[in-house]
């Protein structure tokens, strides 16, 4: 497939995705919040859900084709440390602004043009590290790509009907409570 | 209990954003990625040209955010405020950097790497609570 095609199978997917993110009001940063105030209740219930579908489509696709299946995504950087500095960056940003990414291209969508200034603003921070601190880190990151289940040698299966069910089981009292 | 549309239920659209993404990667073999589809803004690629393709998809997010908002009468332009601004942008700066230190991993942890059991997904996440954590504690009192 060309790349032009697959680029537009790629948007017609995401105008679906933002379609069904902006009817949902989903945002992870304002979740993020939620919770902190101790009324985390819909996002921990959205994020579950999100949870329990996609990985149990992404565990059974390997049944539709070898070639899919559960695969890495991003890189386990300098023993995790990179990936959790990132998160920290990432999770002081997202608060700080009030969207996620998911937030961010919602806000844009519905009108909100400040959410524009933060999606350019992403501009000096990227080029920051990929300019400035990468050339300098390379060497300490010691880049991984890996699954749980290869973590703990245990068959995926085995982790990913573990942790549906544990969501199961965290969801179902979640939409009980009043 | 009041009993809500489907099309507004926000579990059921979830859902369906979920069996979307799951889908995309069945027919196209790909899946929803977030920050690290912004690098193109900065001349990085990927392998294949993921983030260039996460990157269409995203344009395609906004597309579709704006046909929701307009047909649930939800649109509106906002221009930003001066005194919002500094917040933004310096927010921006830090998801930049939070993005490219370990790409792949932030918000797409939440929606496609924990999923998939991706190490570097659940420890951006564990590190993602630290960092909202901090700036909800500093902020809070303002």
């Amino acid at each position: 497939m060309s790349l032009g095609m697959l680029a537009l199978i790629g948007f017609l997917f995401g105008v679906g995705f933002g379609y069904f993110v902006q009817r949902a009001g989903l945002c992870f940063a304002h979740g993020l919040g939620e919770v902190f105030i101790g009324k985390g209740k819909r996002i921990v219930s959205l994020f579950l859900v999100i949870f329990v579908v996609t990985s149990l489509g992404f565990l059974l696709s390997e049944l539709l084709s070898p070639s899919l299946g559960l695969k890495p995504v991003g890189q386990v950087r300098g023993h995790g440390f990179y990936n959790l500095l990132a998160g920290v960056f990432f999770g002081a940003g997202i608060f700080l602004n009030g969207g996620c990414v998911l937030g961010t291209l919602r806000q844009i969508g519905e009108g909100n043009m400040l959410f524009l200034v933060v999606l350019l603003s992403l501009i000096p921070g990227m080029a920051l590290v990929v300019y400035g601190l990468d050339p300098l880190l390379e060497r300490a990151y010691d880049v991984q790509q890996i699954l749980v289940p290869e973590l703990l040698g245990v068959p995926a299966p085995y982790v990913t009907v573990a942790l549906v069910a544990g969501a199961i089981a965290w969801f179902v009292p979640l939409r009980r409570r009043k | 209990m009041k009993s809500k549309k489907l099309s507004e239920n926000a579990l059921f659209l979830v859902a369906c954003f979920a069996v979307l993404n799951v889908t995309m990667y069945l027919t196209i073999h790909k899946f929803w990625i977030g920050g690290s589809s912004f690098l193109p803004m900065v001349g990085q690629f990927g392998d294949g040209n993921t983030f260039l393709f996460a990157f269409v998809v995203n344009l395609g997010v906004i597309a579709g955010a704006f046909l929701g908002a307009s047909t649930s009468g939800e649109f509106r332009l906002r221009m930003p405020r001066k005194e919002n601004l500094a917040r933004a942008v310096v927010g921006g700066t830090l998801i930049g950097i939070g993005v490219t230190l370990a790409p792949g991993t932030c918000t797409t942890a939440f929606v496609t790497g924990m999923p998939m059991l991706s190490v570097s997904s659940f420890l951006s996440a564990a590190g993602i609570f630290i960092g909202a954590y901090v700036v909800y504690k500093i902020t809070w009192r303002w």
